[in-house]
């Protein structure tokens, strides 16, 4: 039987009607059409499907919809904001982290819970938050480096 | 991956997912952080008829201190904070650092203490810890309730001692003496990611700075059907003056009691070899710690 | 190397935006109104007669809207190359791997699907099986093709001079033995497919390829649609590496089950099925000798390689060729034999990966040197410099190096890494190692026997004359295709690479053979470049007949047209502009007048504005029996030196840092090349250290999934140290060639050589992980 959730998406409350055994993956995927989350393996072993709910980066393949009912849930679709990309989106487009393309969203969201708890990382820090994300085409060198760009520039715009 | 047809209860109370257990019966499963059971229910490895999460239940993540003798900790407190709570990593080390190992940061964020100890995989990471720690496992049901040392709860690969109308409603650790330190290695084939070929949890308490082992507790995960502890190896240090030699012979009388087995991971020899090599060198991280304890 | 306005930067990639805000579309993320949902039966067994196939209660299951097996799908035999097609859709009197597909169903919803799957019945008679590949050669072995004695799928046997007598006539010849093992992609985008199949017979597959035109030939040929009829569509591509180098069963499955129901049909693979289809590095085991002369003067190489191809040829017959030819260079030898075969095992069939063929004997063969140099006391960097070939030379087996900076890319990684003062001076545990290696820069012929235009391009100007829309059917797999073919159209028009729109991965829009053996640079980038010039020389003809100048004086840059370097005097054209433009917005100003303009007005007087370009490679290559593999009209090289350090206690190993030189050609886009060589040495370090597709003693995959395969993750890799080595490539647009794959030959044994300066251990089989080099280091240490 099919259980109403309510819950905030990208900052927009969101209800709907969703099976038990329906991941958050899927919910954000088939229902809702936010297809900018992808699906790698389904075993939290890739993490591609990285959204942050509640703040926190989680594998939305090992999340079931319905816990995350009442939860805030960002994905990478609601990163910009007001049409700006936000400073990590900007640097992995600069710097050249991306290729393939598909473990970006994943990755730029890891990277964005990491900032927001540390705004400050250091190289071993930005290599741990993102060591949940697979990437098979960088050799993660172009995205550690955009990562410590966006931090510079995110803590840049505090200090004006 | 489609996951299996369920039914889904999400109680919010104790008494409420006490309830439910001892009305579901053995085909109900308690839902934590799902980072285990989710996968093995794609898998169909496991198909329970009811998941009774535990996410509305208040209080089960909280990590609470207990003045000064020790801490009690909730069974939904994620590896995540585990790994970053001041007071683990602080006093209660090899939980900290084990849950600071648990697969990647997006697993920790989900998984939990008590998922991780009820599921029972041999090679999971805080048995160990918690076993050197000697916690204490508080197990609930709607009948009443029982307290249970850590070191009896593992019963096998996938098992332990816990009832199906029973929950793990708290974890309590009292805090080590003075002159403590801890220390958990774990060895896989990457930096991180990983599923132990072998790991290993030390507790090494001195008599004063300087002074005589007057207690060691050394647990081995992966490497027995369930985590082991390594009492003959604890003995021998026990009264001795820290050492290399004395971590080394510590380490070689640890591998007398594992039986490892050969699988893709790794093979036995070196499993056994790697127990020896990575005791001491856990002992030896575990001194440093331990001289380096601030009241 | 020519001042250049767009190329030979590092600008951001086209598609960078789309993907970061993840609007960028894959296959997967496609849904139609109606859209069937389907899935694959496979064989849970090894060998197996299938001797009945129920499928009536699958078909009786609501919400199932068909069930096919090869009765529904026909026995037409297909594969990679046509001299080896030995697949039909779905196995029809037996299996021969557990994966091997038997049914395929169309339903409601995934669900039901999988529902349906269960409910066949499939009767098998087992078969004994053979999943070693030296066991399936042996007399006796379980037979996998009635076709092919032996499980022998392929047997090549090459020699080019005297090697034996060369050999004879060194001062010294030291050998070496090394084994791979077979190997995942492990790309992070399984395969997905949407078919639709339409009522005026035309099937379109959107589908995770690197090869639509590939695809659409088997398609066509398999589901016996009129080739015309079919069209491939790919989406954006979350990774290839190889093994997406081919038509699966997955996209002719929904095509037909499209033709079938007349409703659009999905499909996308569990990662365990990625693992299952497979088609990736296969297992190679290698045996080489090396000849040298005192001096460290190379004279010959004998090489032997055995292949476990699967239970299908795939690419495989390229692969064993590849394996030898690629030992060719990048020294200069007298002589060379290669003697390679390649068996049938009951695993899922192997085919190209990165570097294809040419890596682990690329791998064994560098190790070789360093244990020659260290036998004759030869500094192992030395030793290669004195062998090294240079632009113009041409290898034993008739590669010809037209253009070649391997010399520069070793002389520029031993500066850039400190080589002179670490190399046998670091502390024990820690270790340094170099390797060299390359690849081609595009197969120089076709996967079937063909005089088609490799690449085609339609560059079309839309009618405002603002964007140059280039369309071909190239593919972007990640690599960065569509940007560099951007920057080429643009450079080439002169406009800026904002002005160029680019639409690819079409059959329709063009032919373009696709993205393998890193061709489409230098292949498509020919088109590209043609199709540019072409309208440039319309423009161009135009203006001088509108302004009665020769031609000759007009030349276009930044998206402006200059008359003899000057503004000149354009009045007719902008005038004529600005009278056809009353109204609009933003009239032209400015002293020079935009290409826009004259694309404007030329498109006013001619109609629309089409330029086209084409590329085959002039023939390449000898006259002997597979000289065509390995051919190429150019080739790209790299030198990598690694650092490592091994913690001597347990065997694990940590690769400190790695420093790599590659010589592209010119650049085309300088932050793509140095992505792919990162992306090269990721994969390279993650094969030599952790990766390997394991099997339990029934032929099923133990680790099918990317928790227990493992690729490096981002605290395993180090960081990278790319160093662009530029040469100008006379038959490269622009000068331009490979660097997708030549970047990852020299990563494994750079590793190993390593591995061997800190433990003074040559391991000789991978993955070197930490339970394989302890007990190495173990046996060593017990004089074993």
């Amino acid at each position: 039987m099919k259980k109403i959730i309510q819950l905030t998406i990208n900052g927009g409350p969101v209800e709907a009607a969703v099976s038990p055994n329906q991941t958050l993956v899927q919910f954000l995927r088939d229902d809702l059409g936010l297809t900018g989350t992808k699906h790698g393996c389904g075993l939290g072993d890739c993490g591609a499907c990285t959204v942050i709910l509640d703040g926190k980066a989680v594998n939305s393949c090992l999340v079931l919809a319905v816990q995350a009912n009442g939860s805030d849930v960002l994905t990478i679709e609601g990163l910009a904001e007001n049409g700006n990309l936000h400073p990590l989106q900007q640097a992995f487009v600069n710097k050249g982290a991306i290729q393939c393309g598909f473990c970006t969203p994943g990755m730029i969201l890891s990277a964005k819970a990491l900032l927001d708890e540390k705004p400050n990382p250091t190289e071993p820090e930005i290599r741990t938050a993102i060591s949940g994300n697979l990437c098979r085409c960088t050799g993660y060198q172009k995205i550690v480096e955009a990562i410590g760009e966006a931090a510079n520039v995110i803590r840049g715009r505090e200090e004006l | 991956m489609l996951l299996p047809k369920f039914e889904y209860f999400e109680p919010t109370t104790l008494e409420e997912a006490l309830r439910l257990l001892s009305e579901l019966g053995g085909n109900a499963r308690v839902l934590a952080g799902g980072t285990d059971l989710l996968v093995r229910m794609k898998l169909k490895v496991e198909r329970p008829s009811q998941l009774i999460s535990l996410r509305k239940v208040p209080g089960l993540s909280a990590i609470i201190p207990r003045d000064n003798h020790g801490v009690t900790i909730g069974p939904a407190a994620t590896a995540a904070d585990l790994s970053k709570n001041e007071l683990i990593c602080d006093r209660f080390t090899p939980i900290a650092l084990a849950a600071g190992r648990l697969g990647a940061p997006v697993i920790r964020n989900r998984a939990t203490i008590g998922g991780n100890l009820v599921n029972a995989r041999p090679a999971a990471d805080l048995p160990p810890a918690c076993m050197v720690l000697d916690a204490t496992l508080k197990l609930k049901s709607t009948h009443g309730e029982r307290e249970i040392p850590v070191g009896e709860f593992f019963r096998g690969p996938g098992e332990t001692v816990i009832e199906p109308n029973e929950l793990l409603v708290s974890l309590f650790v009292e805090t080590p003496a003075p002159w403590s330190g801890g220390a958990y290695i774990k060895l896989g084939a990457r930096k991180t990611l990983e599923i132990s070929m072998v790991n290993v949890a030390v507790l090494l308490t001195l008599q004063e700075p300087q002074g005589l082992i007057v207690d060691a507790k050394i647990a081995l995960g992966a490497v027995a059907p369930t985590p082991v502890r390594a009492f003959a190896a604890e003995e021998f240090l026990i009264g001795r003056q820290p050492s290399e030699k004395v971590f080394a012979e510590a380490g070689a009388i640890g591998v007398g009691l594992c039986q490892p087995i050969t699988d893709h991971r790794g093979t036995m020899e070196y499993r056994c070899l790697m127990i020896e090599t990575l005791t001491s060198r856990a002992l030896k991280q575990a001194h440093e710690r331990a001289l380096g304890w601030k009241p | 190397m020519g001042d250049y306005k767009v190329i030979n930067t590092g600008a951001p990639r086209i598609d960078a935006l789309s993907k970061a805000t993840g609007q960028a579309k894959y296959a997967d993320d496609f849904k139609m109104p109606g859209m069937l949902y389907a899935a694959i039966l496979q064989s849970p067994l090894a060998h197996a007669r299938i001797s009945h196939i129920d499928t009536s209660k699958a078909k009786k299951l609501p919400g199932v809207k068909a069930v096919v097996t090869a009765k529904e799908a026909g026995l037409i035999k297909y594969g990679v190359s046509p001299a080896r097609y030995d697949e039909t859709l779905f196995a029809y009197e037996k299996v021969r791997y557990v994966g091997d597909e038997i049914a395929a169903v169309a339903a409601s919803d995934l669900a039901t699907a999988h529902e349906a799957l269960s409910l066949i019945k499939v009767d098998y008679e087992e078969l004994p099986a053979v999943f070693d590949m030296f066991d399936a050669m042996k007399d006796g072995a379980p037979q996998l093709h009635d076709e092919f004695p032996g499980n022998l799928n392929a047997e090549v046997h090459q020699e080019f001079g005297d090697t034996e007598a060369a050999l004879e006539s060194c001062d010294l010849v030291v050998n070496h033995t090394f084994l791979n093992k077979r190997q995942d992609a492990a790309f992070i985008e399984p395969h997905s497919c949407l078919a639709v199949y339409d009522t005026s017979g035309q099937l379109t597959l959107y589908t995770s390829t690197q090869v639509p035109h590939y695809v659409m030939r088997t398609v066509a040929m398999t589901l016996q649609i009129p080739v015309g009829n079919v069209r491939v569509v790919k989406p954006y591509v979350g990774g290839g590496f190889g093994p997406k180098c081919e038509a699966t069963p997955l996209e002719m499955s929904c095509g037909l089950l499209s033709k079938i129901t007349g409703k659009p049909v999905k499909m996308t693979y569990s990662r365990e099925q990625v693992f299952l289809h497979s088609r990736a590095r296969h297992q190679f085991y290698a045996e080489m000798s090396l000849g040298v002369m005192k001096d460290g003067t190379m004279v010959a190489v004998k090489n032997k390689a055995v292949l476990d191809g699967g239970a299908y040829t795939s690419f495989g017959i390229a692969t064993v060729y590849y394996s030898g030819s690629l030992i060719g260079g990048p020294y200069k030898l007298k002589a060379m034999k290669y003697d390679g075969y390649r068996a049938y095992t009951n695993k899922p069939a192997c085919g190209a990966q990165r570097g294809h063929g040419g890596v682990a004997h690329r791998a064994c063969f560098e190790q070789l040197i360093d244990m020659t140099a260290e036998k004759i006391g030869m500094d192992p960097v030395d030793m290669r410099l004195k062998n090294i070939m240079t632009a113009g030379d041409i290898t034993v087996n008739e590669l010809d190096m037209s253009s070649l900076g391997m010399k520069e890319c070793i002389e520029t990684i031993r500066n850039g890494s400190d080589w002179n003062n670490k190399k046998g001076k670091l502390p024990k545990g820690k270790g340094i190692g170099m390797a060299c290696g390359f690849f081609v820069s595009g197969a120089g012929y076709p996967i079937y026997r063909s005089d088609t235009y490799h690449s085609t391009v339609v560059i079309k100007l839309s009618e405002d004359g603002g964007v140059a829309n280039v369309f071909t059917g190239s593919a972007e797999i990640g690599q960065g295709s569509d940007t560099a073919m951007a920057m080429i159209a643009a450079e080439t028009l002169g406009i800026t690479l904002e002005q160029v729109r680019v639409y690819s991965g079409d059959t329709d829009y063009s032919v373009d053979l696709g993205a393998y053996s890193s061709r489409q640079t230098l292949m498509t980038g020919h088109a590209t470049k043609e199709a540019a010039e072409e309208i440039k020389s319309r423009i161009a003809g135009f203006l001088a007949e509108e302004l009665g100048i020769p031609a000759s004086s007009i030349t276009f840059g930044d998206g402006i047209v200059k008359f003899d370097g000057a503004p000149g005097n354009f009045e007719k054209i902008r005038s004529g502009y600005i009278k056809e433009h009353r109204g609009w917005t933003d009239p032209p100003s400015g002293e020079y007048l935009t290409f826009r303009e004259a694309a404007r007005m030329a498109f006013l007087k001619a109609g629309t504005i089409v330029g086209t370009g084409k590329y085959k490679p002039h023939r390449l290559g000898g006259s002997y029996k597979g000289a065509a593999v390995g051919t190429s009209p150019a080739y790209g090289c790299s030198a990598q030196i690694v650092e490592v350090s091994v913690d001597l206690e347990t065997g694990e190993i940590t690769v400190d840092n790695m420093t790599d030189a590659h010589d592209c050609g010119l650049a085309i886009n300088k932050m793509s090349v140095e992505g792919q060589m990162q992306g090269s040495l990721s994969m390279g370090l993650g094969e030599c250290l952790f990766e390997e597709v394991k099997f339990d003693s029934r032929g099923r995959i133990l680790n099918p999934s990317l928790g227990e395969y493992k690729i490096p993750t981002a605290l395993d890799m180090p960081n990278v140290r790319s160093i662009i080595v530029e040469s100008n490539e006379p038959n490269g647009p622009y000068g331009a060639k490979e660097v997708g794959e030549g970047a990852i030959m020299p990563t494994i044994p750079a590793i190993l050589n390593a591995i061997y300066d800190a433990t003074g251990v040559r391991i000789n089989e991978l993955p070197v992980t930490s339970e394989r080099l302890f007990m190495a280091l173990k046996k060593k240490a017990e004089g074993v």
